[in-house]
């Protein structure tokens, strides 16, 4: 089957009863799915759990979804509630402080160490940012969502999605500005 | 709002999840026929979550109906208020009601079969 067949004929093919249609769909859209359960959640396990339910879950609701729009935004609302209500029932914390000895200078270590430093403090980053915000910025930036179908995603007015966004981004641009000048 | 693409990169990497994709496509794929299984279910899910509340309801409406049977005071039988309302309705008031050339007014017919005494 070929990878570039578009969402909409694939969804067809699975409510048709091809399993190997819904697999496709699953590769397609895995990587953004844990990354957006992962902005939620924090942790890569919970957040595969949580990814995996929204799959499972957008293949029940499957007949609701409406083909005249993206499938994308579609599957990662189910996603991210998915992740959501992982998280109230884990009650998982809502932020997390940032790690001491990631904000300290240090020996300048090798490139593999600085690019892991700088996904430790973005991580850490994104956990001091409430969970709306992180969610929102990582659909815009990591994921490339517009606002309007981020609002769709979230369940808020798009006017806030471009708050949350500027917001979001101002903290995690800054932070991403001192490790580069850090590491200069 | 502009595309920031080395901030995207950052993210990126930073979710990145650990682990190979292939796997976690295979562990959802491993789900796929129980997903499918547990959703024909639902329907006797709800039925049986509605089942309870309704015997609660009904339990609870019963016992209310019961409890005003058995609290109220004692009241003439149903036969005797219809006997009772039919008397009051002969003699003088029912021929007024006949040879009447104005139709009578409803609240004189109600009042005198609602309250007979």
């Amino acid at each position: 089957m070929a990878s570039s067949e578009p969402d909409k004929s694939l969804v067809d093919k699975t409510l048709a009863g091809d399993r190997a249609a819904f697999g496709v769909l699953v590769e397609r859209y895995a990587a953004q799915a844990r990354r957006v359960a992962r902005a939620v959640l924090g942790d890569p396990d919970d957040a595969d759990d949580a990814a995996q339910d929204g799959f499972l879950s957008a293949l029940v609701k499957l007949a609701q979804y409406d083909a005249r729009r993206p499938f994308g935004p579609w599957l990662m609302r189910i996603v991210a509630n998915a992740a959501t209500d992982r998280r109230r029932r884990r009650n998982v914390r809502r932020a997390e402080p940032l790690d001491p000895s990631l904000v300290g200078g240090g020996p300048r270590p090798d490139a593999l160490a600085v690019r892991s430093e700088l996904g430790d403090r973005l991580r850490a980053a994104l956990a001091e940012l409430p969970e709306r915000r992180r969610t929102a910025v990582v659909l815009f930036d990591a994921e490339g969502y517009s606002h309007g179908e981020i609002a769709g995603i979230l369940g808020i007015p798009e006017g806030t999605v471009r708050s949350e966004v500027f917001h979001g981004r101002r903290r995690l641009r800054t932070l991403l500005a001192d490790w580069k000048e850090q590491v200069r | 709002m502009k595309e920031d693409l080395e901030l995207r990169a950052a993210l990126k990497a930073a979710l990145e999840p650990p682990d190979d994709q292939a796997a976690f496509v295979a562990r959802v794929m491993a789900q796929y026929d129980n997903a499918l299984e547990r959703a024909t279910i639902p329907a006797l899910d709800v039925l049986a979550s509605w089942f309870r509340p309704g015997i609660a309801a009904a339990a609870l409406i019963a016992g209310f109906f019961l409890g005003r049977v058995a609290l109220a005071p004692a009241s003439p039988a149903a036969s005797e208020s219809i006997d009772a309302a039919m008397a009051s309705a002969e003699g003088t008031g029912v021929a007024a009601l006949v040879t009447a050339q104005d139709p009578p007014d409803p609240s004189v017919v109600f009042t005198s079969l609602v309250e007979p005494q």
